[in-house]
């Protein structure tokens, strides 16, 4: 399994921890943490624990179901990159109530949802670049 | 000791060594492993080989056997010693591992008492009191445990490492249904302190969940 996709399913681990983490520090008292925690919580969950875990899985899995290399990947290199400076900012604009982080960690994390999006489209539609090696 | 069995998915007698050895492995305290010739960790042990034929058989790293064999054949090539725990075997199988198949199967019953929660409580249209108990009957209920169950059983397929077996997937099992149910209760009645537990024995977990997927991510000699 390429590094990369185990680092999309390890950070998701850690995101995951880190989200539900939070959600219990809010229950227990609401002014432990400042700012929208529930939206932030939904979303560390969402974009950082589910979405990464996908990430990580799909990225090694559809190009063997689909029988063809991953179109590209540096494309997925820069979507790693992309997924982890976004959500942190999204997180940060959240918590410390700043609308513009936000906005610019939601379009990082949307640039690196296109870049998936494409990437497993022009991977798994037929006629992509090659067979993947064949082992008998 | 370990026992590595080369499968393919293709392969239609290689579920049935699967099964030979699995149960040769635990009642002889061996760690079992499976690796598909798809997957490269398989696929490198295969060239390695020059393996033309599967299932095929390691004990120790040395070829064995090839084809499917008997109980009683599996037990004439096991001269071993017996292995101090068994509950400590670590493992990947082929077909589902009992746990990984209530993790799925569970992860359904939840999935439908959300969408029912959900529907009955109107909570597609508007907020109320109940509706993170159906949320995350959904989220938690069938999402996590739909990653557990998944995750679990593709990811030391995808990189040839073991799995954490033994007692850790059924104490996360417990403590996640616990933890389910107990969240989603505690918001139907009104109980804060209920909500709290839930949250927390759903965290603790997703945290054993961690624990024993980090070692198939990462495994020390990597």
């Amino acid at each position: 399994m390429h590094k990369r996709n185990r680092l999309f399913v390890s950070i998701a681990l850690v995101y995951g921890l880190l989200g539900g983490l939070i959600a219990i520090v809010r229950l227990i008292d609401p002014s432990l943490i400042p700012g929208n925690v529930p939206r932030a919580h939904g979303h560390i969950m969402l974009l950082g624990f589910i979405l990464m875990t996908i990430y990580g899985i799909a990225l090694h899995v559809l190009p063997r179901f689909g029988g063809f290399p991953l179109y590209s990947e540096q494309m997925a290199d820069w979507q790693l990159y992309l997924a982890n400076a976004g959500l942190p900012l999204m997180i940060a604009g959240w918590l410390g109530w700043r609308d513009m982080l936000v906005m610019v960690g939601g379009a990082l994390t949307y640039g690196a949802i296109v870049l998936f999006g494409l990437n497993m489209i022009l991977t798994v539609r037929a006629g992509g670049r090659g067979r993947v090696i064949p082992v008998q | 000791m370990k026992i590595e069995l080369i499968v393919s998915g293709v392969c239609p007698f290689c579920l049935e060594a699967e099964k030979v050895w699995r149960v040769a492995a635990a009642d002889h305290g061996f760690e079992f492993v499976v690796l598909d010739i798809a997957q490269p960790e398989g696929a490198a042990l295969a060239q390695r080989l020059n393996l033309q034929t599967v299932p095929a058989l390691l004990i120790g790293g040395v070829l064995r056997a090839v084809g499917v064999q008997s109980p009683e054949e599996a037990l004439t090539l096991l001269h071993s010693p017996r292995q101090e725990a068994h509950d400590r075997m670590q493992q990947m199988g082929f077909a589902f591992s009992p746990d990984n198949r209530w993790f799925i199967l569970t992860a359904q019953v939840y999935l439908m008492l959300a969408g029912l929660g959900l529907l009955m409580n109107s909570s597609f249209l508007s907020d109320n009191a109940a509706r993170p108990a159906f949320m995350h009957l959904f989220t938690l209920g069938f999402m996590l445990f739909m990653i557990y169950g998944l995750a679990s059983h593709m990811l030391p397929r995808f990189t040839g490492n073991p799995i954490r077996e033994g007692s850790w997937p059924w104490l996360q099992m417990g403590l996640a249904h616990c933890g389910v149910i107990g969240y989603a209760a505690g918001y139907l009645a009104g109980r804060h302190t209920l909500i709290v537990v839930g949250a927390v024995l759903t965290w603790l977990s997703l945290a054993i969940f961690a624990f024993r997927v980090w070692p198939v991510l990462w495994p020390e000699e990597a």
